[in-house]
């Protein structure tokens, strides 16, 4: 069994109730502390969770205390699974204390990120003492801090690994390797979507999309045939194509999605007129 | 030739013995990388082209290392029937000398530190050299050896470690027989359990329970590793038990794998332990030929193998996700546990795996040879056996120290360190490296144990002592290990990658007489956080320098700072 799978939520999973301060609330047994906190929308802040990746805890954002046998022990509620009789606290005065020098370490390390500020603002951090990082060649605009989440949708999503850690400590960065455009990029976007400082930055420009975050990665766009329009990566384009039946995929293989919508529609129309397809019996 | 047999095991024994006592005078150079840093190997040269060029009858050999770095090089001489001399601080100049001598049976006096008329090796073998040289001291009497037991060093810097025939001479692989041959896998772990054996890479876990869970784990395959990585500041206690008796760790490694059911093994040691390498590759391959190694061991229908895997210098590699992480080929980055490593999905390749430290390994035999009741009374209670400490920073005698755990700081310091170097007066010790805390002479009566060193603010860690003087800057002793954490740091948790890089760059203020007492204040509850918040371990302990210092030696932080 792999970590994947210990995690996995198929099947019937048995019922558990969790305490989380102090209020009783149902989750499956195994399932991630947090995701039921999200669920039942308890804040707990976090910046590197995300339900179908594998528990990483690396933000640190996301501690709780758990209380058993009397005891308290602070752990982040991403790598804790649910349990029949678990009982955690969030915003104990030690969580509040030292998460609000992780706020501070955050706003020095992306202080060009509004999602950081206004999360640390809501906390209650607006201030940081620590000397903030302004790269001006930093590629994602100082935004961002290393939740690895767009590496691991890139890897373990996506499977391209275009991209990765480089360097380690407080010089690591994420990028492509040796800093040069990668031919394993597809250009979906995936990093861009998963990351939640907005950091990640591409723009299509003409017939390809540029990656600007990554080294100038570039990835060709599939042109429309009907209305010349480029729509997606080729790759992406080609790659979905696959899921669809062989006498339509080669009638719409060169259109974007709007002119398939269209083509579709008049091929419909064009066949109910021939009496085919419509029985209103 | 394969050893299936007790009557096998104590042929090569008797041949192997005739190795390290082969009715004529033996010299040993002690060739360990300490050794060879000082210029051993040219002494080893000279000595081979004299005995050649004077056609004498002579066995000139090589050996690891006992231990006194600050004596090397370090060279051993026997002759029948009289003391092991040990000469010490040995130069190219002093063999001819030392040759002629020898032809004559008789030894330079003023190269000698001390006589060994007779030396246990713990495996059930003591050697009888004989008696004579009595002006020389006797080994017992020097003062860096008084106070240390050796068990663990047994065999170091007197046995050939490139020659397997001379560790099982003085009882190797006696005890894998007999654990293999007269003991099920239930009672040996029994054994390891009642020793109180605890992990020598630092946590002080119990060996043995950590070797019933991985037994216990349902799996079909299960592997061991040995964590030889390595990689504290000033420690090297690892690199010398690997040159100097790799079968020590061999040997153990088998009877682990025999009790907790695997049939592979890894070491897992850093690129930049050549030597080891190379002793360890030898050994590996000559316990294969004796059949000690590979399929069907002593005929009981066991197989075990050992890989050996190289790390790239990373000391975050030594923690235990990441070092699986490095030897499956990805990047060593630690993950939160559980899953552990002797989970099922947690280990190597996803199969439950046990994980010792070198010197935890090498406890192994010497518990199977003598019983845990023998073991158990070596040390202090909870904290059983000796422990090899690398001594090293300003103390007069550097060395490698093997002492029962339980010993007081002042023993090892000032009895067997013999206080600061150059008549300076001692200020404080660093145990336990990167993770450990500095200890302030005031309180040199603690003991050497997991829980004493705890207690005052810092960890056993891998065994590095590292001695301060009156002249040490404590804040720069602090920013030192706080710029070494810093650069090892993974990087993936940000306590540990940010909250350091800041802890340097305010200890770098404040050393620069630029820092305000806020600034403290700030160091202070930033190092808090990284203790209380980090992932792994790195970051879990790294600020201990810090928080020490700070809790003991307040007093030059504030001498630096504005108010
Ligand atoms: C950052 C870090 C570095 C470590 N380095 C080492 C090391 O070099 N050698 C070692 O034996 N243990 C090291 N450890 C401890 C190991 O993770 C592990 O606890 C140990 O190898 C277990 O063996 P033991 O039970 O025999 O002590 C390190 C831990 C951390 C967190
Ligand atoms: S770019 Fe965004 S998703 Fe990627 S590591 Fe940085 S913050 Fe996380
Ligand atoms: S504590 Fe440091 S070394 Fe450990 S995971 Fe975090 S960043 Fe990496
Ligand atoms: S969400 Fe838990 S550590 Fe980031
Ligand atoms: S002299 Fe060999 S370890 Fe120090």
């Amino acid at each position: 069994m792999t970590r994947k799978e210990a995690s996995s939520t198929g099947g019937a999973k048995k019922q558990v109730t969790v305490t989380i301060n102090g209020k009783k609330y149902p989750a499956d047994e195994g399932e991630i502390l947090l995701g039921v906190a999200v669920r039942e929308k308890i804040a707990i802040p976090h910046l590197c969770y995300e339900p179908s990746l594998d528990p990483y805890g690396a933000c640190r954002l996301c501690m709780v205390e758990v209380i058993k046998d009397g005891k308290r022990e602070m752990t982040t509620s991403c790598t804790l699974r649910a349990a029949e009789g678990l009982e955690v606290v969030t915003d104990t005065p030690a969580i509040v204390k030292y998460r609000n020098v992780l706020f501070e370490l955050y706003l020095a390390e992306a202080p060009k990120s509004e999602v950081i500020k206004e999360m640390a603002a809501r906390y209650g951090v607006t201030k940081t003492r620590f000397l903030k990082k302004l790269d001006t060649t930093d590629s994602l605009g100082n935004k961002c801090v290393l939740c690895g989440l767009c590496v691991r949708a890139c890897n373990e999503i996506m499977g391209a690994g275009a991209i990765g850690f480089v360097n380690r400590g407080p010089y690591t960065v994420v990028n492509t390797p040796y800093f040069e455009p990668t031919k394993d990029c597809f250009g979906c976007g995936a990093c861009a979507k998963v990351c939640p400082t907005k950091a990640v930055e591409f723009e299509d420009r003409g017939s390809e999309r540029v990656m600007t975050s990554w080294s100038g990665t570039k990835v060709p766009l599939a042109r429309c045939d009907c209305c010349g329009g480029y729509y997606a990566p080729k790759a992406l384009a080609i790659s979905t194509l696959a899921h669809i039946t062989p006498s339509l995929r080669e009638e719409i293989a060169a259109l974007c999605p709007v002119c398939r919508g269209r083509r579709i529609a008049r091929d419909e129309i064009l066949a109910g007129r021939g009496g085919g397809a419509g029985s209103h019996g | 030739m394969k050893i299936g047999s007790a009557a096998d095991l104590e042929a090569v024994r008797q041949a192997g013995m005739q190795k390290l006592r082969p009715g004529k005078p033996r010299i040993a150079v002690g060739l360990a990388t300490c050794g060879i840093a000082v210029g051993g190997n040219r002494v080893y040269e000279r000595l081979r082209e004299i005995i050649e060029r004077d056609g004498l009858d002579i066995v000139l050999t090589k050996t690891g290392c006992i231990g006194y770095c600050k004596e090397e090089p370090l060279v051993n001489i026997s002759i029948p029937n009289k003391p092991l001399v040990i000469l010490h601080k040995v130069t190219e100049a002093d063999v001819e000398e030392i040759v002629k001598q020898v032809s004559r049976g008789k030894v330079p006096a003023d190269k000698a530190l001390c006589r060994v008329p007779s030396w246990d090796h713990v495996t059930g073998c003591t050697l009888e050299y004989g008696k004579g040289f009595s002006k020389i001291p006797l080994y017992e009497k020097v003062p860096f050896f008084k106070a240390q037991k050796k068990v663990i060093l047994r065999d170091a810097g007197l046995i050939n470690p490139e020659d397997i025939d001379e560790y099982i001479a003085v009882g190797g692989y006696a005890a894998a027989l007999k654990a293999l041959t007269g003991m099920d896998p239930e009672t040996i772990i029994k054994e390891v359990e009642n020793s109180g054996l605890r992990g020598r890479g630092g946590a002080g876990f119990p060996t043995g329970q950590k070797w019933r869970i991985t037994r216990d784990a349902k799996a079909d395959k299960k592997y061991i590793l040995c964590n030889a990585d390595e990689g504290d500041p000033g420690a090297y206690m690892n690199r010398n038990e690997m040159e100097s008796d790799p079968h020590m760790l061999i040997e153990g490694m088998i009877i682990g794998a025999f009790a907790m059911g695997a049939a592979k093994g890894f070491i897992f040691i850093r690129a930049e332990y050549p030597l080891a390498i190379k002793r360890l590759k030898l050994a590996i391959g000559q316990a294969r030929e004796y059949g000690l190694l590979g399929s069907n061991i002593f005929g009981t229908g066991f197989s075990f193998d050992i890989g050996i895997a190289t790390g790239a210098g990373a000391f975050v590699c030594g923690e235990s996700t990441a070092l699986v992480a490095s030897i499956e080929g990805r990047t060593g980055r630690p993950h939160p546990r559980p899953p552990r490593l002797t989970d099922i999905g947690g280990g190597l390749f996803g199969y439950p795996t046990d994980l010792n430290n070198v010197e935890t390994w090498c406890n192994v035999p010497v518990i199977m040879a003598n019983g845990s009741d023998w073991y158990s009374r070596i040390g202090a209670e909870g904290n059983t056996g000796t422990k090899v400490f690398s001594l090293v920073g300003k103390v007069d005698r550097v060395g490698l120290v093997e002492v029962p755990l339980g010993t007081t700081l002042h023993t090892i310091v000032s009895d067997i360190g013999n206080g600061g170097a150059n008549n300076k007066k001692v200020k404080a010790v660093q145990t336990g490296g990167p993770s450990g805390g500095c200890i302030p002479l005031r309180l040199f009566e603690t003991t050497v144990d997991y829980e004493s060193l705890n207690r005052v603010g810092s960890i056993m860690g891998s065994g590095g002592i590292v001695v301060m003087d009156e002249d040490t800057d404590m804040v720069d002793i602090a920013r030192y290990f706080i710029n070494f954490a810093t650069g090892e740091s993974c990087g993936k948790c940000v306590p540990c990658r940010e909250g350091l890089k800041h802890a340097l760059l305010l200890l770098n203020r404040i050393m620069a007489k630029k820092g305000t007492k806020k600034d403290i204040e700030t160091l202070a509850l930033l190092s808090d956080t990284i203790v209380a918040t980090s992932l792994c371990g790195l970051g879990q302990t790294a600020p201990n320098p810090v928080l020490t210092t700070l809790a003991y030696f307040r007093e030059e932080y504030d001498a630096l700072v504005k108010p």
